[in-house]
């Protein structure tokens, strides 16, 4: 029983999806197409410039994930394997990043990226998520469960500072490296709310605000090619999603263990 | 020298969050006693006017009601449902990976894909979910054309979306609970349901807590389906907090107002996790 209410709208959204046209709307609904309209697909693809917000979507999000990855490894490594003042405080200040989600500060950050003159870049789309305080939080607890002797030891072969952190630490914390960056992958290409504050453009526009667009202009009439395009952009998410789910699923054993 | 490197690794992470996280929070102050126009300068000095305004406006309060009952409406239905699954999960049966695969696989959509789909379910012409209800014999339901039906319409979505996530973090606390406890109450001849309320729920009590931080914070967010489905009506029943500052920066220019309504709504998340902490550690 439970199954339908979560299988039914995914089997209905590919349905529709191939369904031409006058077999949209039907007094009973048609659970099969008779004849699969696979050129919904193409229709859509061109209905609005998914090509460019799909090239878009993908700078973006790698930009963004290469980014995290590389400021929460070195301000994780500094705060697993350093004795420092401020330590404490400092991972507090990191974590306490949590609860100020941007739909909160969002109107601020466009004040200060309209200030720069970064409005319509992937400047705007990438800079306010280069850093992770998730991301952080989950490295550091990786890096502190590297036993001190491996440090040692490694420091008398010659590899300290960085080097440990590159050959040692994050090949030994593969699996939660991995799980964090999927997790980021998915967040930032679904992401709808801080594309739609700070572009305009189509030049810029990532899939979700493409996908918006669409949503805007053809919600009444055309819901096979709609239905289409909104399979073609969750498509990369599901299939990285099925072909990892053991790394998903994994982060949320490592997140919700915590507690 | 050496003393510095970890300042060092630390000062990329800890500018770009000053810069967008901790900075704009004293941004969005300033701005709230201002009157910022569509240009990039804060404009003249209103004191606290964009709060009295905003007080004295009905509207205001209904928002901020509406924003409420969202999150009190999705969260504990969505933690309910989440912990029921993943007692369900938690069996050693065969085939239960699949399900929690499925489980999960909504948490992976773009919201985006979610609104256009239910759109389409919920839509009062073609709508398969009216349908099901008629061929049930139950009257078909105007999901959110009406005032009344929009929000539950918008949560049910939300539940749809979110529950897999709870779910899974639920798994995990299940499988970290210490199994000779639950072993040694089942020798006990503790009947099932005994034995969930008198230990299995009180083990999982720090999970319960994360996930509720977790689904407080990400639900007051709510945007997102709004934006996209009712643009917060009809007649504003579906209007919340992120979507009323939304509206004041972007349709209405003015930006101090929406400054305002972002502040308030931090202080009231703040507030409400104080409480959940508060109720959690006591």
């Amino acid at each position: 029983m439970g199954l339908v209410p979560l299988l039914l709208p995914f089997y209905w959204m590919l349905v529709t999806s191939l369904k031409p046209k006058r077999e949209v709307f039907t007094a009973t609904p048609q659970w099969l197409p008779t004849h699969p309209a696979w050129d919904n697909y193409l229709l859509a693809w061109t209905a609005e410039p998914f090509a460019r917000f799909f090239f878009n979507s993908i700078v973006v999000t790698a930009l963004i994930v290469t980014l995290q990855l590389i400021l929460a490894s070195l301000a994780a490594f500094a705060l697993s394997r350093f004795e420092f003042q401020g330590r404490r405080v400092i991972f507090w200040i990191i974590v306490a990043a949590l609860i100020v989600p941007v739909q909160i500060t969002f109107i601020a950050n466009f004040m200060t990226l309209a200030h720069l003159g970064w409005l319509n870049t992937y400047a705007a789309l990438v800079a306010p998520y280069a850093a992770s305080a998730f991301g952080t939080f989950l490295l550091r607890q990786a890096f502190a469960a590297v036993p001190r002797q491996l440090e040692d030891a490694a420091r008398l072969d010659g590899c300290s500072g960085l080097a440990f952190l590159w050959h040692v630490l994050l090949p030994l914390s593969r699996p939660t490296v991995l799980a964090f960056a999927l997790v980021a992958v998915v967040a930032h290409w679904n992401d709808y709310f801080w594309p739609l504050i700070v572009t305009n453009n189509n030049a810029v526009r990532t899939l979700p605000i493409g996908l918006g667009m669409f949503v805007g202009q053809e919600v009444t009439t055309d819901w096979n090619l709609l239905m289409a395009a909104s399979l073609f952009v969750s498509a990369p998410m599901l299939l990285l999603f099925f072909l990892m789910q053991r790394y998903f699923v994994q982060s949320m054993l490592r997140t919700g263990i915590r507690g | 020298m050496a003393a510095a490197r970890p300042y060092l690794y630390l000062a990329p992470t800890l500018a770009v969050l000053a810069a967008f996280t901790y900075f704009p929070i004293a941004r969005l102050a300033e701005m709230s006693l201002h009157a910022p126009g569509a240009g990039t300068s804060l404009g003249p000095w209103t004191g606290l006017s964009a709060y009295a305004k905003l007080f004295a406006n009905p509207l205001f309060w209904r928002v901020l009601g509406q924003t409420l009952l969202f999150v009190s409406a999705s969260v504990p239905v969505a933690m309910a449902l989440a912990l029921g699954l993943a007692l369900l999960l938690d069996q050693p049966l065969r085939g239960v990976g699949v399900f929690r695969v499925l489980y999960y696989t909504p948490v992976v959509m773009p919201t985006v894909a979610v609104a256009a789909l239910a759109l389409w379910m919920f839509n009062a012409n073609g709508g398969i979910v009216d349908y099901l209800l008629r061929s049930f014999g139950l009257a078909p339901v105007p999901w959110l054309v009406s005032d009344k039906w929009a929000l539950p319409t918008l949560v049910l979505i939300a539940i749809w979306k979110n529950v897999g996530y709870y779910m899974i973090i639920y798994l995990a606390g299940l499988q970290s609970l210490p199994r000779a406890v639950l072993d040694a109450a089942r020798l006990d001849g503790a009947r099932p349901l005994v034995r969930f309320f008198t230990i299995t729920l009180p083990l999982l009590r720090p999970t319960t807590f994360f996930i509720a931080v977790v689904a407080l914070i990400g639900s007051f967010q709510v945007f997102d389906f709004v934006n996209l489905m009712t643009q917060g009506g009809p007649s504003n029943a579906t209007n919340v907090l992120v979507y009323f500052a939304y509206q004041h920066g972007f349709e209405y220019l003015q930006l101090g107002m929406a400054a305002a309504i972002s502040l308030i709504m931090f202080a009231l998340v703040l507030t409400l996790l104080g409480l959940a902490a508060w109720a959690f550690n006591r």
